[in-house]
């Protein structure tokens, strides 16, 4: 029982924090937009590989948590 | 009482619980959010692509006007490096000339020149620039207005680039 709590403690946990990078991604975009138009190219490169990193970062959280929630599942079925 | 009643065959009728219907799970919210940051990062990459790909305008080497168009004080307004690139030449009270993008680097309005404050303003949220050298004086903005770099060639002015 502590367990499933403390997972879903994490769970909470890990959803505020893929809501969070989801916002920095916003920001990124709003960023990237605003360099194009004005022309500063330089920016758009960093811009797009840090928006992959959070999204490369957003999916290894959500993989984690069900997988996760999935091992905590069948344990709790075989006991 | 009678309406509670018609409300409660009604129910009966069509047996849907609206709070479970619109009940979302967390792994479904999980999985909607990673979906957008999915989305949010293909919409980073396409905008990166475009950037790249839309090749930069060269800066042709343009006569803009000739230096008796603008009185000392004045304005004029022209289109450099292309049709679509509005700009502005500026005449100082000692007849020196500068050139500068009319588009705002805070949100693309159109900047308009204010002798007598030797600046050039933008009406939209009352951002300012020097009309020296176009560096952010007040309001919103703080990048400086791109350059035009002009020349002048006996009685005519030519454009020959753009400094950011």
């Amino acid at each position: 029982m502590e367990t499933r709590q403390q997972g879903s403690v994490l769970f909470s946990a890990i959803l505020v924090l893929i809501a969070t990078l989801v916002v920095i991604q916003l920001w990124l975009v709003a960023a990237a937009l605003d360099a194009l138009l004005a022309r500063q190219i330089e920016v758009l490169v960093p811009t797009a590989a840090a928006s992959i990193v959070l999204f490369a970062l957003s999916a290894g959280l959500l993989w984690y948590v069900v997988s996760f929630d999935e091992r905590l599942r069948e344990w709790g079925q075989r006991g | 009482m009678a309406d509670a009643h018609e409300q409660a065959r009604w129910r009966e009728d069509f047996p849907v619980r609206w709070d479970e219907d619109h009940y979302m799970t967390r792994r479904e919210l999980a999985k909607f959010l990673t979906l957008g940051s999915g989305l949010l990062a293909s919409v980073s990459v396409l905008i990166a692509a475009i950037g790249l790909t839309r090749a930069a305008p060269s800066a042709p080497v343009r006569t803009i006007a000739n230096v008796d168009d603008v009185p000392a004080g004045g304005s004029l307004l022209f289109r450099y490096p292309t049709d679509e690139d509005p700009c502005i030449l500026v005449r100082d009270g000692a007849g020196r000339f500068d050139a500068f993008s009319q588009v705002c680097t805070h949100l693309s309005c159109a900047v308009v020149h204010r002798p007598e404050q030797q600046a050039l303003a933008c009406p939209c949220h009352n951002g300012s620039f020097s009309a020296a050298d176009g560096r952010p004086l007040a309001g919103p903005p703080t990048r400086r207005l791109p350059r035009i770099v002009i020349e002048q060639q006996g009685t005519k002015l030519v454009a020959r680039g753009i400094e950011v």
